[in-house]
């Protein structure tokens, strides 16, 4: 056990020698992926609940084909998959990104957590008492003031719960990305394993570090509740 | 030719990811009902262990416990039977699926069930006292169907994500729709295809799935009011 | 000259006709009390005036100018130019039933947000403009940081008069303010809105509160499915009613 951590430690938390990896790759993928679904889920859950549905059909179709197949596809179609057509190859530019197997990961779970938030917050919307959207109309509010003003600020306090549910769900999430050589946490657990054989301390350390991510997280957005959601609390004291 | 003569393989790959999703099902919803009730029990021992195991598997991604389980079970088996001079025993990886899912999503159902048992008013059960009935009688009569109504919204949850959670359990070498595709994707040198192959059909099975919970809840909300706005 | 002028306005959902015609004006000051009892139309009277619910047809215009529409698929007029219909309801601010304020904003916010994003006031004129509506409906400092959902019925009605306040309007909107209120409320409300008439603001108000017809507006307006009954002063519309209706409607509310 002591010889796994005096050996490899500089591996499981940030550098492997080569490349980041361990803890910073995985936080790495979590932030990344994280940070671009949430830009791109916030204007797909406004056309997600539109009344129109050549508008928000399309969108529904994609978060229905995301949420309904598992990630680690997903993760082989942009990986293995999309990188052997020859459309990709002939294109430069295609051919760089989709050569490395991060591109493809950050990509794939981009995707993903976007389709999962963009029902989570598209939910939220809904769930604003539509008096209050009534208000922001009576008030001579356009559009858009009315959504960047009242519906998203709204949406996005009450979606927080949901949300930080989806991001604990997307830590366990990158653990497939060492299917597309990306070495994350569980990558650095499976070499280590190789090399040493022991299995239980590889992994066991593994699941530490994994855990202690995620407490982490949960205390973060423990804090960001605590601080946006005394709305929603009965009264007292 | 029809997916290039790989059509039988897939579809015996979607039969063992149908297999390993329900037997986990099954053996998670019981280890839920265990958990959930020893998370309402008196004894505070019972409630301790049922926290720790929940909080364990929420915090730590599926994946990491599946290698955990599979590589830890594996060589410790090795070493008792190199230890009585047995050749070496390899663990069956659908065995070890359905084990290490089933113990991931039994935490899942402990929360479920626990959320639904909360949901049944306390008035019901007094009254199934009240009516004479053994404590076994009014779980068995009064709360432990009323719980399940509350519970199926997040069953049909837990189903949806175990679904494809099974297709983690190809990375310890199981034959199911992933390996297969990627099998036949190799074969093939059509990787993107059978990439797409495999997840149109867990597409398939999650709509499936979908509308046979749609219906189940029409069925088993007898005698409940749909809030009408 | 009239602030607001209300010309024939119709409605319909479906094939079921709603307002069958409906004109209202209101001078400078007037505070008109819209009664009837439910399903006669007042409500959405008053939601066609901001097109908060879109009129089939009739017109309206504030301080003499008409708001330009047009006719959509459906048959519903729309406003021809948004921005128009934008500035229209700036000038003419509504209070809800249910007080429909942001449940996300504190006290100071709700009454700050439309300041200063629609009119662009800044902060500190916001800001200044929302402690002085709030001293108006009688709230202190100390609960300008709460949430809504901190406060009682009657204090969130006040706030949201406020807000209203703090656009500081031609003409206010009130949809049945007290209906949604404890009784024991309904008073604190009633008398905030008595101060606003005292002061010469210009009201349209759905009430059933038969005594701020009769002794705070100057004109009653009953509507029965969709039509005018019967209006004029309230002295004489609310003592010496002509119509049975009306009369019917009196004897059953003042029980």
């Amino acid at each position: 056990m002591s010889d796994i951590i005096q050996n490899y430690w500089q591996a499981w938390l940030w550098n492997d020698g080569y490349h980041v990896s361990g803890v910073a790759m995985t936080l790495w993928l979590l932030i990344a992926s994280v940070a671009c679904g949430f830009c791109l889920s916030i204007p797909l859950a406004v056309a997600r609940v539109s009344s129109r549905r050549w508008i928000s059909g399309p969108v529904w179709f994609y978060t229905y084909v995301f949420r309904g197949t598992p990630l680690y596809i997903q993760l082989l179609i942009f990986y293995s998959g999309v990188y052997s057509l020859h459309v990709v190859r002939s294109v430069d530019l295609l051919e760089h990104f989709f050569r490395e197997g991060l591109n493809c990961t950050i990509l794939a779970f981009a995707l993903n957590t976007c389709a999962y938030t963009t029902e989570i917050f598209a939910g939220a919307i809904r769930a604003i008492p539509y008096g209050e959207i009534e208000a922001a109309r009576a008030l001579g509010m356009s559009p858009w003031v009315k959504y960047t003003r009242i519906i998203i600020p709204a949406m996005l306090r009450r979606a927080l719960p949901y949300y930080s549910n989806e991001v604990i769900l997307m830590l366990h999430a990158t653990t497939v990305a060492f299917t597309a050589t990306v070495p994350d946490i569980l990558k650095v657990a499976r070499d280590v394993n190789a090399a040493t054989y022991a299995s239980f301390e590889a992994f066991g350390i593994a699941a530490v570090l994994y855990a202690c991510i995620a407490f982490a997280l949960v205390g973060l957005f423990r804090l960001c509740e605590n601080r946006w959601l005394a709305f929603l609390r009965p009264m007292g004291h | 030719m029809f997916l290039s003569g790989f059509g039988p393989l897939i579809l015996a790959g979607t039969w063992v990811t149908l297999k390993l999703s329900l037997l986990s099902l099954l053996l998670s919803m019981l280890i839920g009902l265990a958990g959930a009730s020893s998370k309402l029990a008196k004894t505070s021992l019972l409630r301790g262990w049922a926290t720790a195991y929940t909080t364990l598997i929420r915090s730590v991604p599926d994946l990491v416990l599946m290698l955990l389980l599979f590589y830890s079970l594996q060589l410790g088996l090795n070493q008792c039977t190199e230890a009585l001079g047995m050749e070496q025993i390899d663990i069956d990886p659908f065995l070890a699926g359905v084990v290490t899912l089933a113990f991931i999503y039994g935490a899942y159902f402990t929360e479920t069930f626990r959320g639904a048992f909360l949901s049944v008013p306390a008035g019901q059960i007094e009254a199934a006292i009240a009516y004479g009935m053994t404590p076994w009688q009014s779980f068995r009569r009064v709360l432990f169907p009323q719980m399940m109504r509350f519970a199926l919204p997040g069953i049909a949850n837990n189903w949806q994500v175990l679904i494809k959670a099974t297709a983690l359990v190809s990375i310890i070498g199981l034959a199911d729709i992933v390996k297969a595709t990627q099998d036949a994707g190799k074969a093939t040198m059509q990787m993107f295809l059978f990439a797409v192959v495999g997840a149109l059909m867990y597409l398939l099975i999650t709509t499936v799935s979908n509308l046979l919970l749609i219906w189940l809840e029409n069925h088993y909300s007898a005698g409940v009011r749909k809030a009408v706005l | 000259m009239y602030k607001l002028t209300v010309n024939g306005l119709h409605k319909k959902y479906g094939q079921h006709e709603v307002l069958k015609g409906v004109s209202l004006k209101a001078k400078a000051g007037d505070v008109i009390s819209i009664i009837g009892s439910s399903g006669s139309g007042k409500s959405t009277f008053l939601r066609c005036i901001n097109f908060l619910e879109q009129p089939c047809a009739g017109e309206i215009s504030l301080n003499g100018e008409l708001l330009q529409t047009v006719l959509d698929k459906k048959g519903s007029q729309r406003a021809r130019d948004p921005k128009q219909l934008q500035k229209m309801r700036t000038e003419l601010s509504m209070v809800f039933q249910h007080f429909n304020l942001w449940s996300h904003m504190t006290v100071l916010e709700n009454i700050m947000e439309a300041p200063m994003h629609v009119l662009g006031l800044s902060r500190a004129e916001a800001l200044q403009r929302a402690r002085k509506y709030l001293a108006k409906v009688g709230l202190t400092e100390q609960q300008e940081n709460k949430y809504p959902a901190h406060l009682s019925g009657g204090q969130q009605q006040r706030v949201a008069i406020a807000r209203a306040l703090a656009m500081e309007p031609e003409v206010m909107l009130f949809d049945e303010p007290t209906s949604a209120l404890d009784p024991e409320l309904v008073g604190e409300v009633l008398r905030v809105m008595q101060a606003l008439a005292e002061e010469g603001r210009t009201m349209v108000v759905v009430t059933h509160e038969m005594g701020f017809a009769r002794n705070v507006s100057n004109h009653v307006i009953f509507l029965h499915q969709g039509r005018i009954e019967e209006e004029g002063h309230p002295a004489q519309v609310l003592s010496q009613p002509k119509s049975e209706r009306l009369q019917q409607f009196l004897s059953g509310s003042l029980k």
